[in-house]
């Protein structure tokens, strides 16, 4: 047959999957430990996390273990093992002003309300490949680590001394509607804010940065540069109602991002002596993600629907939605393409009856 | 180091494998409440047919693209005594089709076959088969871009005035500028279709073949796209109406001194093998296999 490469029914696939798993388990080096992963591989865990829009450190370490580093990959195992299991209950909201502080940048001010902690971050190491670099455990002192590392209790963020400085638009409202689930519901434009958020929350970090960038060099620009107030870096609380009791009861711990974004607001509709504030938020520590999610989450909002902004935002963000469309284009189209093959022969045989027509023999 | 065996797989691999017994299910696939949402939403599709239903689609074991849509309407509405048949481009052996059945079957206890009279559910990619299809079966077809005006019109805004409006007075003018520019109208697959006098329908892709047949059909046909959240319906009995003008007839493809070189055949949709000298053959490789050994 025309498709014998990638044919031959189940034994061929059994036989692909038994090499994929062979090649993969049976390399000569050590084993990986999910522990390896989680400790040593920490960022690439976060990502994974929040493209699956899941918090499982350890669920993540295993996929991307199976998956051989490919993070997209990790991902959808990681969201198709969501697709097994139940609902069995939702978190109570949390404010993030809940935050304990793993690392606060304020890039707006130099002495802002509350301590910038630079934190956890390559920011501002050399970036030198260290070959020589040998793999030792270095001496810890715990006394001279532990304080930079614990978290630091709640600081008021920027955007409240803004507001207290009347240098803020008030967007917020009292109706406090239930947020957009995206994970049961479609969301298409126009669509409530919560989930534009929910949408780039999960988004695949490269798409996210590109739609920004893209914005900045490309030939869409709907949006300005932003100067960020918070780029913080920490730990939040989950907390359940309890079945029997009726109230809340903390489950555990996860991470995020959050950046605020503010924007000079300089539209003839707009209120010009103000500013306005855009909000990212991931899981784990990703803040490339969650400063382009804030630029594009403002952009949005000034935007109003009069670009296709929040259909990008909302349609072509997702990492798994992408690639897999992409890479359907592997399988066979063998009856589609002969069905193009054949009106390419119809319309060779029409324009030949034409040019007959118009030359008598 | 350890050396892990897996010549003897467990688990989900030897369900997926075919060393664990069909008769229970190995694993899940899909929550018993996610099913019956999808359920919901495809009641919805049946009772407004060619109506593009939202629905909360998860994530699959296969990849947006690879049949998700259509994995997920069959996982939600097969049962243990029901007998499936999955099939891609005709192929019941196509790396797709294979990789879709193993998880159906694995997952719900099903039966599978390849023969169209044994099967109650039907799963396809890109093909109706040639094997008349009755009111025992349901079509499952999965749908890469269930949206039959995108080429006209990219704003999801003004996409779902015009259905609600059926404004198609756009794809009307398409139509005919193609016709115009070609001489022919050059839709090749997914040829748009007006359900119940009412939607615009994107008919997959399956080839214009195929068409004529969702007409006034026996049998239900569900759409599923999973990437892009959308099911639809066309119930049994639909007038299902290929969009042309008066006086320019719907094409099919045709078969022009052309013939299957297995079966012979030149009345069922046939495939090109530029490889092969005498290089036609059916799509349908069971209709095909089954009129070589009668």
């Amino acid at each position: 047959m025309g498709y014998a490469a990638a044919r031959g029914g189940l034994n061929a696939i059994i036989n692909a999957d038994h090499l994929l798993r062979t090649l993969r388990d049976c390399d000569h080096s050590e084993p990986l430990g999910a522990d390896q992963l989680t400790g040593r591989l920490r960022l690439l865990v976060d990502r994974t996390m929040g493209e699956a829009g899941l918090w499982a450190p350890e669920l993540a370490a295993l996929a991307i273990r199976q998956a051989e580093g490919d993070i997209t990959e990790a991902v959808h195992l990681l969201r198709s093992y969501k697709s097994t299991l139940p609902r069995l209950a939702t978190a109570i909201p949390v404010h993030s002003n809940e935050l304990s502080l793993l690392r606060r940048v304020v890039p707006a001010f130099r002495e802002p309300g509350g301590p910038q902690i630079l934190g956890r971050s390559s920011d501002y190491s050399a970036r030198m490949l260290n070959v020589h670099e040998k793999s030792v455990v270095p001496e810890m002192d715990p006394k001279e680590t532990a304080p930079s590392t614990a978290p630091r209790p709640q600081v008021t963020r920027l955007m409240d001394t803004l507001r207290d400085m009347d240098l803020l638009v008030d967007r917020r409202n009292d109706s406090d509607p239930e947020p957009f689930d995206i994970t049961r519901k479609p969301a298409r434009p126009p669509a409530p804010r919560s989930a534009r958020l929910s949408t780039m929350a999960r988004a695949e970090t490269g798409a996210l940065i590109n739609l920004w960038y893209r914005n900045i060099l490309g030939p869409d620009g709907y949006l300005h540069e932003v100067t960020l107030g918070e780029v913080r870096h920490g730990e939040l609380p989950i907390r359940v109602t309890h079945p029997h009791t009726g109230s809340a009861i903390k489950i555990g711990n996860f991470r995020i991002s959050e950046v605020e974004a503010i924007e000079d607001l300089n539209g003839i509709d707009e209120d010009r002596t103000k500013f306005d504030v855009g909000i990212g938020i991931c899981f784990g520590h990703n803040e490339r993600k969650a400063i382009a999610m804030a630029n594009l989450d403002i952009a949005c909002h000034r935007d109003n629907g009069k670009t296709s902004l929040e259909q990008s935002i909302l349609m072509t963000t997702d990492g798994l939605d992408s690639a897999g469309f992409l890479e359907h284009l592997k399988l066979p189209h063998y009856v589609t393409f002969r069905s193009m093959m054949e009106r390419k022969m119809a319309m060779r045989r029409v324009s030949e009856e034409q040019v007959e027509t118009k030359e008598p023999a | 180091m350890t050396v892990v065996s897996h010549r003897e797989p467990t688990g989900v691999i030897a369900a997926l494998s075919g060393s664990a017994l069909h008769d229970e299910p190995a694993f899940t696939v899909l929550d018993e409440e996610s099913k019956r949402e999808i359920r919901r939403a495809l009641l919805h599709a049946v009772c407004a047919p060619g109506y593009q239903v939202p629905f909360g689609s998860r994530e699959m074991p296969v990849a947006r693209g690879w049949g998700s849509g259509g994995l997920q309407i069959t996982l939600a509405i097969i049962g243990s005594s029901d007998t499936v048949k999955v099939i891609d481009q005709g192929d019941d052996e196509g790396v797709n089709a294979v990789n879709l059945r193993r998880l159906v079957t694995a997952s719900t206890g099903c039966e599978e076959t390849t023969e169209v009279s044994e099967a109650t559910v039907v799963q396809t990619r890109h093909r109706i088969p040639e094997d008349e299809l009755t009111s025992q079966h349901t079509l499952v077809l999965q749908v890469p871009v269930p949206e039959p005006l995108r080429g006209i019109e990219r704003d999801m805004r003004e996409l779902s005035r015009m259905h609600a409006e059926s404004d198609y007075s756009r794809m009307w003018v398409s139509l005919y500028e193609d016709k115009v520019r070609n001489g022919v109208i050059t839709q090749t697959t997914g040829y748009p279709c007006l359900v119940n006098e009412r939607y615009v329908i994107a008919t997959t892709p399956i080839p214009r073949w195929d068409i004529p047949r969702l007409h006034n059909a026996e049998f239900l046909s569900l759409f599923g796209a999973g990437r892009e959240k959308r099911v639809y319906a066309i119930p049994p009995h639909t007038v299902v109406e290929p969009l042309t003008f008066e006086d320019i007839p719907f094409e099919i493809e045709q078969n022009e001194n052309t013939h299957c070189r297995l079966c012979g055949s030149n009345s069922s949709f046939l495939v090109q093998s530029p490889s092969q000298d005498d290089n036609w053959s059916c799509s349908d490789t069971a209709w095909c296999r089954a009129r070589r050994t009668k």
